[in-house]
């Protein structure tokens, strides 16, 4: 009796374990090509931007028959732009055998993850990350098709310091990869400008209430505020600004500029600065392509669509050109140039783009943009 | 000094005001805690998600009557909102008793806590799964100010939003202690908390007692939560949990099981931590706070308002 | 069940009928769906959406009639549901293992150490992350289970041994096997500095500050930039070493690969395995440690703390020297996991440690059945596996989870395998 029941239990066991080996999925014959990035958690918004560029990117190498017959299919990874998420999805990107990833999105997600892609020879391609560390490691199958918080900065520090001309300037930023990364960038030029912050603070991203933040930006007589992270916080900062009577003309990177901003803040965002890429969806050339997105109802206007397609572009062109082996794909990105919708690109050896730019736009209260003078 | 006053005066002044609106919903908050700590000695974690489903249902029954697009008159759409928010919320609140911890009442201790947290977990997950996880937002609906004063150069402003927040809270905390000092379930609910069994014996329904004190501070978080929705307008399921444990903290520091403690400790917080943003480097408010809260159990372990309990063999 | 609901009812305050005491089940299970109704329209019913920069609602009642009809069903046919289940022979979990905690324990270690010669990375990989939370629930027993003390900031321990490896990797280059130990100890330190003014205090205050306690390490990881690098936390921390032998593609300078060493080329698997068999060897000291000194006058002055702290004290037992210790020894355990888990990830950042995984381990000891051993592996290996194999379905994961922590409660409050304590009996 005993024995049978120890026998019944080690069936148990034994099912256990054979769960989890399933857990390891079967590789496939097609291409696989991780898409990782938040679709869940406060900024999923820009998640979406990635997918829907880089699902339209897919479609239509497979609608053109795809790498040499072989089709690629995405696999969509949430990462929530949680650091603490990303090392877990980059594990199962290992574990599921996916050679090629596009993502990660935000800055602090994509570091942790790019050590682990680099380790096991995965290619990975983000978007959308411009924190300068994260290529800066010597890695040799990361690359990024946006360009680097050390070309955005300075491009929004000089701004500041030639057309907006502070008299007293506020800096504030969300503590994370990407908003201090920025933040630091855009007070060493306006450092070197002449122009010395009044303040520079850091606030918890996930805060909502920055009441006694704004007096305190009262009390300096800041009039010109740049806000380094994302929307959500920015949203608050300005309506809560609007609240308490703060007058100040400000600014944010790209991480900023989505229409949600206008849904948290109202018409306080009327005059934002943002630096965004130069919107490439009205170049003559991608007509086609902005008409397909159009076709599906997506919006082919926002900061990340057209960089997640490029992304994934490049990783086919190059599996086309030298087969389905990381490592000579990454070689082939590091040597090659591509033709894609945001331009000629090309890689350096720390697989940044040679050449990007950021534009300063305006921002108004029904969500366009025009370019700042 | 000369120099001093008026450049320091009307910062403080702000920042008082900013303090009270901020403490006022921790107040709303912290009488679930309390109450419910007070009468059944367990500490309710999902009351956080609580207050965050009446954000939803506020910010829901605001879109759904046209808030922004002004097709209702703007009080009766906040009145709707309010009705909608405390009839829904308090249901929870109420369902929640009912089915996570009416069944565990004389267990060990331990049990309705993780009951408590694993219902904090569903809730959380359940707002997600209808509501998706992404932030949802209502624009300004009460934009301008009270009043807005220059005092040397700085303007001290009262917005309408923030003077609602202190007003609601204000009016419902005298409402609630009239309540609790007058009325017949207000001297049940004493009871209860002095000696349960007791209280029993003398006839009270205390089922009844103990569902009206999920009831009563799922309606009071459901006010602070359309409140939220009104003032920051942005709001995602995740919410409750921050908001939770600081309501909980305040609850503490005025002493757990004492309403007027919950009122004192939620206003102490809320101007503990504008107060710490204003002269720290703002992100260490939060530190600040908890210090506080350890502070406070270390040398005063009953809270600011709190009866010492007697140990008993 | 256990549980009795003590509720005699006078007539005096007799109730306006609730749900649940109504005699007729029509009307009955009518006003549970209606309640469902009340509860679900604002919430599945209607889903807010941002169109464009405007917030608008999308309408959708099928999810609402859904339940309500689920609801008005299950209520409705409660007797005959309840009568229909009673009647299926429920699986008999063993009140207590007993003696034979111990051979259990043996076949559980041999089935864990040929697992991951013959398992999937993934499948391995998935285990070494439950073996942590075995670990951690080990250790927390100890303070709740053992000790009887509340604690809902054990994550900070954890998060003290994860950062000391971090950081002592990153400034000076120190191995995991040396920082392992020292994590441990740190851990237990903050223990006593924290246990030493707070354990006067009893029950639900000391639980109370000890979820304070755990806030404040977290918040002060995220602000302490220039030491932590803030929210984004440290990155590249080294991985443990064999030996000496890396198990990185590219040995680093003055180290040779395990792969270089053996002759073989590079694959990520062993790295994995490894991993899994420090895990595993972790759990297993920590076992032993714990079963030695349960049985040591320290470990039974735990459980007689527990137990009645006012006749301890009267038997001239120092409380606060036995609850110190428990806590101490509680916290190096989690420093141990914290340690692991940071060589594991290779990054670690201040969000991995929140309240909510202090709840996730307390869970894990309260489901397993206080102080018993061999429950929390169990708890531990089922919270933390089942999440994983449901990872398909992740939207609806965590809702189950949170669903089965309160039905554990409801029908299980002692836990899955409840503790037995060792004990002789007189023949009869």
């Amino acid at each position: 009796m005993k024995l049978r029941q120890n026998l019944r239990r080690s069936v148990l066991v034994t099912a256990v374990a054979g769960a989890l080996a399933a857990l390891s999925a079967a590789a496939s014959a097609d291409i696989r090509i991780a898409i990782a990035g938040p679709i869940t958690g406060p900024v999923a918004q820009y998640g979406d931007m990635q997918m829907i560029g880089a699902e339209m990117a897919i479609e239509r190498i497979n609608a053109a028959g795809g790498i040499k017959g072989e089709k690629l299919v995405g696999v969509k990874m949430d990462d929530a732009c949680e650091p603490k998420q990303a090392p877990t999805v980059a594990n199962k990107v290992v574990n599921d055998g996916i050679k090629y990833v596009v993502g990660h999105l935000c800055s602090g997600a994509t570091k942790p993850a790019s050590a682990i892609y680099d380790e096991n020879d995965i290619v990975m391609v983000t978007p959308a990350a411009t924190n300068d560390a994260i290529t800066a490691g010597g890695m040799k199958t990361v690359f990024r098709t946006i360009g680097k918080d050390s070309q955005q900065g300075p491009t929004a520090g000089r701004f500041i310091a030639a057309t907006l001309k502070p008299k007293a300037l506020a800096i504030i930023h969300d503590k994370q990869s990407y908003g201090q990364g920025i933040a630091d960038q855009v007070r060493v030029t306006a450092e070197a400008a002449g122009i010395k912050p009044v303040m520079f603070e850091g606030i918890n991203k996930g805060d909502t209430d920055f009441s006694a933040l704004i007096t305190k930006l009262k009390q300096a007589g800041a009039d010109v505020i740049y806000y380094g992270g994302y929307h959500p916080e920015l949203g608050l900062l300005l309506r809560q600004a609007a609240e308490q009577g703060l007058k100040a003309k400000w600014m944010g990177p790209e991480g900023v500029g989505n229409k949600d901003l206008n849904a948290i803040a109202g018409d306080a965002v009327e005059g934002l600065y943002v630096t965004l890429p130069q919107d490439f969806s009205s170049e003559p050339a991608n007509a086609a392509l902005v008409q397909a997105f159009k076709d599906k109802k997506q919006d082919p206007t926002g900061p990340f669509v057209l960089t997640s397609y490029a992304a994934v572009q490049v990783i086919a062109d190059s599996i086309a050109a030298v087969g389905n082996d990381p490592k000579k794909v990454a070689e082939h990105l590091h040597k090659s140039s591509f033709k894609t919708p945001i331009g000629e690109l090309a890689f350096t050896a720390s697989g940044d783009l040679k050449d990007f730019k950021f534009v300063v736009y305006e921002w108004h209260k029904d969500a366009s943009k025009t370019p700042a003078q | 000094m000369n120099e001093f006053l008026p450049n320091f005066l009307p910062q403080l002044t702000q920042q008082l005001i900013n303090g009270l609106s901020l403490g006022s919903i921790y107040a709303l908050i912290a009488i679930g805690y309390t109450m419910v700590y007070g009468i059944i000695g367990m500490i309710n974690f999902a009351h956080g998600e609580i207050y965050m489903i009446g954000a939803y249902v506020g910010v829901v029954t605001l879109t759904a009557l046209g808030a922004a697009s002004g097709t209702l008159p703007l009080t009766l759409v906040l009145a709707g909102a309010l009705v909608a928010a405390i009839v829904v919320t308090a249901a929870y609140g109420w369902t929640v008793e009912r089915v996570a911890y009416r069944p565990l009442r004389g267990g060990p201790r331990l049990v309705p806590l993780i009951s408590a947290i694993g219902m904090s977990i569903f809730l959380q997950n359940y707002v997600q799964l209808g509501q998706g996880a992404r932030d949802v937002s209502v624009p300004p609906l009460l934009p301008g100010n009270l009043f807005s004063v220059e005092i040397g150069g700085f303007p001290v402003s009262l917005s309408v939003t923030r003077a609602l927040i202190i007003g609601v809270t204000v009016v419902l905390m005298i409402a609630l202690t009239l309540y609790i000092g007058r009325s017949r379930m207000g001297r049940a609910c004493r009871a209860c908390s002095e000696d349960m069994g007791m209280a029993r014996l003398l006839g009270i329904d205390t089922d009844r007692v103990i569902s009206f004190t999920f009831v009563l501070g799922a309606a009071l978080a459901a006010v602070g939560g359309v409140l939220i929705g009104l003032s920051i307008g942005k709001i995602n399921p995740f919410i409750g949990f921050v908001v939770g444990v600081k309501a909980f903290t305040a609850a503490v520091l005025g002493g757990i099981g004492s309403i007027p403690g919950a009122m004192l400790g939620g206003v102490l917080l809320g101007l503990t931590e504008t107060f710490a943003s204003a002269f720290l480097p703002t992100e260490y408010k939060d530190v600040v706070a908890f210090s506080l809260l350890v502070l406070v159990l270390l040398f005063r372990p009953t809270g600011l308002l709190g009866k010492p309990d007697i140990e008993k063999v | 069940m256990a549980v009795q609901e003590p509720s005699p009812r006078t007539a005096a305050t007799t109730t306006t009928a609730t749900t649940a005491d109504s005699t007729l089940p029509l009307k009955d299970a009518g006003l549970a769906a209606v309640l469902t109704g009340v509860l679900t329209l604002p919430l599945l019913g209607n889903h807010l959406i941002i169109d464009g920069t405007k917030t608008t609602l999308v309408t959708n009642y099928v999810p609402v009639l859904i339940a309500m009809a689920l609801v008005f069903v299950v209520r409705l046919l409660r007797g005959p549901l309840d009568r229909a289940l009673a009647a299926i022979p429920r699986p008999r979990l063993p009140a207590a293992l007993g003696e034979r905690q111990g051979l259990w324990l043996a076949a559980l270690v041999l089935a864990a150490l040929v697992f991951p010669f013959v398992a999937a990375r993934g499948a391995i990989d998935v285990l070494t992350f439950a073996l942590t939370y075995v670990l951690l629930g080990l250790g927390l027993n100890i303070v709740v289970g053992f000790a009887g003390l509340l604690d809902l900031g054990y994550v900070a321990f954890y998060a003290v041994g994860a950062y000391t490896y971090a950081l002592l990797s990153q400034y000076f280059g120190l191995s995991f096997w040396l920082c392992l130990p020292l994590g441990g100890l740190l851990a237990a330190l903050f223990g006593v500095l924290l246990g030493f003014p707070v354990l006067r205090l009893r029950g639900d205050y000391l639980a109370i500050v000890t979820l304070g306690f755990g806030e404040i390490i977290r918040l002060v990881l995220n602000n302490w930039d220039s030491l932590t690098h803030g929210p984004d936390g440290i990155n590249g921390i080294d991985r443990p070493t064999l030996f000496g032998l890396t198990f990185t593609k590219r040995a680093p300078e003055g180290h040779t690969t395990f792969f270089d060493f053996l002759g073989i080329p590079f694959d990520s698997q062993y790295a994995v395995i490894f991993l899994y068999l420090i895990a595993l060897a972790l759990v297993l000291f920590t076992l032993f440690v714990i079963n030695r000194l349960i049985r040591m006058p320290v470990g039974r002055a735990w459980e007689a703390l527990r137990e009645d702290e006012i006749a301890c004290r009267s038997l001239g037992l120092n409380p606060t020297l036995v609850k110190l210790s428990a806590f101490a020894l509680g916290a190096f355990f989690a420093g141990l996991a914290g340690c692991f888990y940071a060589a594991r990830l290779g990054a670690i950042t201040p969000e991995s440690f929140t309240f909510i995984e202090s709840a996730v381990v307390l869970a894990i000891v309260v489901l397993g059945g206080m102080g018993s051993q061999l429950g929390v592996i169990l708890a531990a290996l089922a919270l933390t596996l089942l999440p994983e194999l449901a990872r398909e379905f992740s939207e609806y994961r965590m809702l189950v989870f949170g669903l089965v922590m309160v039905l554990m409660m409801i029908w299980r409050p002692q836990g899955l395998l409840p503790a037995s304590r060792p004990r002789l009996e007189l023949p009869q």
